[in-house]
């Protein structure tokens, strides 16, 4: 899969859990300055991506994935 | 006869007679004194570990090793003083958290409640032998659903209980300064929410969950309220600094006495969560903009930027410990000015009985 297509799966992911429109979503989006997200939903987020892309990313690695081109490139890397 | 008095408060194999918690308050508000004194009453007593080191000698050149040096002492203190139910307070934005929370299990203490942020990772620190509960403080039923759900997970373990602090209380608080006064935002409205998400829970995980209902608590016609709304107990915290038990200085408690409800006031903390005090006037010259940054020999608060805020909220609150308001300030929750007498922790905790009794009726 490539970013591209990622991306599109995440989108409502993302949107769901900050209850914002998908339109306000791209790759450089970050998610606390440019989506509001809060401490609660990155890790709302993180969850969801683990689930759908059975991988577990240690917390050390989520705190820095700070905008959703970096966290499409980390599930690019460790997808199963 | 109907039983009108205090039903137990069940946390796993703890049993407290008096449903009620005492919440921890840094620094040093609650110590081995006040924790003592509730425990043995029947509630249960929390130690704050916040800058629980700063009458050690060596505060400024050991940080690290003098407040863990004191929280330990603190707790075998505590602990040589009652047979009750003793907890820790532990505020995740602490620098040195995991610290904390690795030498209170190593004390045996029996709970750890974490609030001011996620405690994500706090299982992980439980070894085979440990029996301490642990016991997070949240404000919102997702937060209670995301954090139970990331601890069971990641690590099957599921929380022992769930402190639900409401806006009304004092200290930091885990809203936006609109909610704090927003209908839609206060513990009567959000307790029947975590209930909900907490009950689906239980029947997920075969593991029941007490919810304590937290902030502007006052008596016992309130504790009878959020009982009789589902809550298997309460956290109190102000209304136990007009105690002779408690650890902080007499002009710490006269402030509390002397409150009046103008005084109580939101105040933005170098932790990054709004939180309540008193006003006075070193937060009247922090609020002129009066307060020049500080230097910072330890980044205690791991949230905290020494280089914008405008004053160390580890140094003011010692400095209202010991009642030197000059250099400090008091927090407190939103019913503080109703407090007008100082009682022992015994007559508070009768007086609430009696309350909650007369509310039954």
């Amino acid at each position: 899969m490539n970013e591209q297509e990622i991306l599109e799966k995440v989108k409502p992911v993302i949107a769901d859990k900050l209850g914002i429109g998908e339109d306000e979503i791209t790759m450089e989006s970050h998610f606390i300055n440019d989506l509001g997200a809060d401490s609660l939903g990155l890790v709302d987020i993180t969850m969801a991506l683990e689930e759908e892309y059975s991988m577990e990313i240690p917390d050390e690695e989520a705190s820095k994935l700070v905008t959703v081109g970096a966290m499409i490139e980390y599930i690019k890397n460790n997808a199963k | 006869m109907k039983n009108l008095d205090f039903p137990s408060l069940r946390i796993g194999d703890l049993v407290a007679p008096v449903p009620i918690i005492q919440g921890g308050m840094g620094i040093g508000i609650s110590l081995s004194g006040l924790s003592s004194a509730v425990a043995s009453q029947g509630g249960i007593g929390v130690i704050a570990a916040a800058g629980i080191g700063m009458c050690e000698t060596d505060f400024f050149k050991n940080y690290l090793q003098a407040n863990i040096r004191a929280l330990r002492n603190e707790i075998r203190k505590t602990q040589s003083l009652t047979k009750g139910i003793l907890g820790v307070n532990i505020m995740v934005a602490l620098s040195n958290f995991s610290d904390y929370v690795t030498a209170s299990i190593q004390e045996g203490i029996d709970i750890i409640f974490a609030g001011a942020g996620l405690p994500l990772n706090l299982p992980t620190y439980l070894s085979k032998n440990s029996k301490t509960k642990l016991v997070p403080i949240i404000s919102s039923a997702r937060a209670a659903h995301v954090l139970i759900t990331r601890w069971q997970e990641r690590y099957h373990y599921t929380a022992d209980a769930i402190v639900l602090e409401g806006p009304q209380a004092g200290g930091h608080l885990g809203f936006k300064i609109d909610q704090i006064n927003n209908p839609s935002y206060q513990l009567d409205q959000l307790l029947p929410e975590v209930l909900k998400a907490v009950s689906l829970l239980e029947s997920k995980y075969n593991k029941k969950i007490p919810v304590i209902a937290a902030g502007g608590i006052y008596n016992g016609k309130d504790i009878k309220k959020y009982l009789s709304m589902g809550a298997s107990g309460v956290q109190m915290a102000t209304r136990f600094v007009a105690t002779e038990e408690c650890d902080a200085s007499n002009d710490f408690k006269q402030a509390y006495l002397m409150a009046e409800k103008k005084d109580v006031v939101i105040i933005k903390s170098p932790v990054g969560l709004p939180g309540r005090a008193i006003q006075n006037k070193f937060l009247f010259d922090v609020s002129e903009g009066q307060k020049k940054p500080f230097s910072c020999p330890y980044h205690c608060i791991s949230t905290c930027d020494p280089n914008t805020t405008p004053y160390c909220i580890a140094s003011a609150l010692t400095h209202a410990k010991k009642g030197q308001f000059k250099h400090g300030f008091a927090f407190a929750g939103s019913n503080v000015w109703r407090i007008n007498q100082m009682v022992s922790v015994d007559e508070l905790i009768k007086t609430l009985r009696k309350e909650f009794e007369d509310a039954s009726h």
